[in-house]
């Protein structure tokens, strides 16, 4: 697998979308070609950033309630 | 291979419906609110954060959700239990966005993809900061910011996956749409997302910017 096949199967890999085989390929390009392992780690740290930027807001606590109330009257 | 999505309720006139009359009490009505606190309201999170990112404003975020879950479970019969009820609520949830909230609030943008200019953040800032410790400067309300300024069908896959973390097929589900294009549009939502944090970055002076 060359540099830009890999690049093609960036997010697919990332995510877990992919098959055994090909992630394989990858992971021995990765470790390989450290110019595109840095591109890869840093791709993964984006993900996680906007994960971690995103998930912590919830439903407000009233809305549940008003929720509540109307499903089941209480 | 998982089941099809069940059929959504037809969607009630525009106000919520009034409250439902008073459960009779019996087994039944029991065994139905139980199941619905156990399978379904325990994705109250997930529905309230993608209506806001959908809707853009928290009280018709609240509206969105609370009639989701109305319809819900009045259709509660018709789910399949012991499958994913989160796609399924949030397929309810987008149908009633499309059919009564977008004409009030945002409007679908065309987007021309080829438009979009292949823009990668690590190629910026790998020399300056390939580690992206920069991320640790940039709070949660200028990514959501960044989020809501994506192109509707960008933002909602995004949020379906990165703020969600739903797998493509149940991104396609939910979108109707094709996996090829959630891998599509996901690639770009994030690029696009990487040029806005970017060009946010450089302007607070959290990266240099490049000469380009």
């Amino acid at each position: 697998m060359n540099c830009r096949e890999c690049k093609e199967h960036l997010y697919e890999y990332l995510d877990r979308e992919i098959t055994p085989q090909i992630e394989q390929e990858i992971r021995q390009h990765l470790v390989e070609c450290p110019p595109c392992g840095e591109e890869f780690d840093f791709e993964k740290l984006f993900l996680q950033f906007l994960q971690a930027r995103c998930r912590a807001h919830g439903a407000p606590p009233e809305l549940k309630r008003r929720i509540l109330n109307e499903l089941f009257d209480e | 291979m998982t089941p099809p999505i069940p059929p959504v309720p037809p969607a009630p006139p525009a106000p919520p419906a009034p409250p439902a009359p008073p459960a009779e009490g019996s087994a039944a009505d029991a065994e139905k609110r139980a199941s619905f606190e156990r399978e379904a309201l325990v994705h109250l999170d997930s529905l309230y954060r993608v209506a806001l990112r959908l809707t853009g404003n928290p009280a018709e975020a609240d509206d969105l959700v609370q009639e989701t879950m109305l319809k819900a479970y009045r259709a509660w019969h018709q789910f399949e239990r012991g499958t994913n009820a989160k796609g399924w609520l949030l397929t309810i949830l987008r149908h009633a966005f499309i059919n009564e909230y977008r004409r009030r609030t945002r409007h679908p943008e065309t987007v021309d993809i080829d438009a979009i200019e292949p823009f990668s953040l690590f190629q910026e800032v790998q020399d300056d900061d390939p580690q992206g410790t920069f991320f640790d400067r940039i709070v949660d309300d200028e990514v959501l910011r960044a989020i809501d300024t994506l192109p509707e069908q960008f933002r909602e896959t995004v949020v379906l996956s990165d703020v969600e973390g739903m797998s493509y097929e149940e991104i396609a589900r939910v979108l109707e749409v094709p996996v090829g294009t959630v891998k599509s549009r996901l690639f770009r939502a994030r690029r696009l997302l990487q040029q806005k944090l970017y060009d946010y970055a450089v302007g607070m002076g959290y990266i240099k910017g490049s000469s380009t």
